[in-house]
């Protein structure tokens, strides 16, 4: 059930409130769901407007990419998810979301974040944020639910996670504040959105190819669409594709699975 | 004339219950006539060069053998639903799953169909009309162009 939003991020929302830009409507607070994406995107369906939110301080059933489990234990991360109604096609979406997901933690933390592509946030070589993206369109028209976990407490992880992950709190050896957090997020992804909304589309690419020190000249293996890529990878091309130098030549990856060598 | 073309004109003759269409164009005509049990039937195109021979009539209602037009005719009997982005096509919500569709299912107005990966936004297709899947054109994991056939559906 929904409760209302807790004292850290209500008064971390009204000393920010000049910058917040889209996400100045409704802020929708559950101390558990199944998942933020889910609950996000039943509103958009029910035609919730733009900017709207739905965080959570813990999800029964939080998922990445094909399914995949994100651990989402109470109060050891940020759950987030927004819907996005974009008046224009907004084809670096992911990418932009990444640079904003890094800038918001870093802006928070003080804590270097390196990006995995597309929008995999990094600190010191293990994952602490992701972001799954949906789109979907309900009788108004489409609609992207934007949903991101960042993890703030090292919690017991299963162990195939536990190797790969780590968390703010983690790294940071003290505590965070969470209201920073998200309001910072927050702010940074409606500053990105409205760069996109805007066709500035260069200095999202920019943005995210200075951050990406954990992706560009990393070796990668994978099945992307059907064909097996191998090779290191270049840069990310204007489009937001990530450009690997193979032995045959230079490969353009806009989806499927990269592991990385 | 190629076959979105076509299949633009069969969804404004239905959008406007036309009965007939006809269009002529350098080199070509195309007429489409619906008969009585509902069922839409595309002519022959006719050399528009061709001078006009006095005699009956061209048989407006000829089976088609252009492949263009055999692919319209499908086009009629069926819904196709075609992808609106270049991707990577997904039956399933993860590996292993079942899929969100098989042949022979029902499927509602507004049922996800699959999933478009591009650029790792799960992008979910929905069925625009309720039916039964006929044909699924793209196997899992694979790629898909835009516009590229991913489901035939029989509409109920």
């Amino acid at each position: 059930m929904r409760e209302p939003l807790p004292r850290e991020f209500v008064e971390a929302l009204a000393a920010a409130s000049g910058r917040l830009g889209i996400f100045t409507r409704e802020i929708l607070w559950y101390p558990v769901v199944s998942s933020t994406n889910d609950v996000a995107g039943m509103l958009a369906d029910r035609e919730a407007p733009e900017g709207t939110v739905v965080v959570a301080n813990a999800q029964s059933a939080g998922r990445g990419r094909h399914g995949r489990v994100w651990a989402s234990p109470p109060g050891a991360g940020l759950y987030v998810s927004a819907i996005f109604r974009p008046k224009r096609d907004v084809p670096l979406l992911t990418i932009a979301a990444g640079v904003a997901i890094a800038e918001g933690i870093q802006s928070a933390t003080g804590l270097a974040v390196d990006l995995k592509w597309p929008n995999d946030a990094f600190v010191h070589g293990r994952k602490v944020a992701g972001i799954l993206a949906e789109a979907n369109s309900s009788a108004t028209g489409p609609y992207v639910i934007l949903g991101c976990g960042i993890n703030i407490m090292p919690a017991a992880y299963p162990p195939e996670v536990a190797v790969r992950a780590t968390s703010l709190e983690g790294e940071l050896s003290r505590a965070v504040d969470r209201g920073l957090l998200f309001v910072e997020c927050l702010a940074s992804v409606s500053k990105w959105y409205e760069d996109l909304q805007r066709g500035r589309l260069a200095q999202v690419v920019e943005a995210w190819r200075l951050r990406a020190t954990a992706t560009i000249g990393r070796r990668v293996r994978g099945d992307v669409g059907g064909t097996t890529v191998d090779g290191v990878v270049e840069t990310l091309d204007d489009t937001g594709a990530l450009v690997v130098r193979t032995r045959t030549g230079l490969a353009r990856v806009t989806a499927g699975e990269l592991t990385w060598v | 004339m190629d076959f979105d073309e076509i299949t633009r004109i069969l969804g404004m003759m239905k959008e406007h219950e036309l009965s007939e269409f006809e269009l002529e164009r350098d080199n070509f005509k195309l007429r489409i006539r619906k008969q009585g049990g509902g069922h839409w039937v595309a002519a022959s195109p006719q050399p528009q060069y061709a001078a006009p021979v006095p005699g009956p009539p061209p048989p407006a209602v000829a089976p088609s053998a252009s492949p263009v037009l055999a692919a319209a005719n499908e086009e009629m009997e069926f819904a196709i639903v075609k992808s609106p982005i270049v991707g990577t096509f997904y039956s399933a919500a993860e590996p292993g799953a079942k899929p969100y569709v098989s042949v022979g299912d029902t499927v509602q107005k507004g049922q996800i169909l699959c999933i478009i990966e591009a650029m790792k936004l799960m992008n979910e297709i929905q069925a625009e009309i309720s039916g039964e899947v006929v044909k699924t054109y793209v196997e899992n994991g694979h790629a898909v162009q835009y516009s590229e056939r991913l489901f035939a559906i029989k509409p109920a």
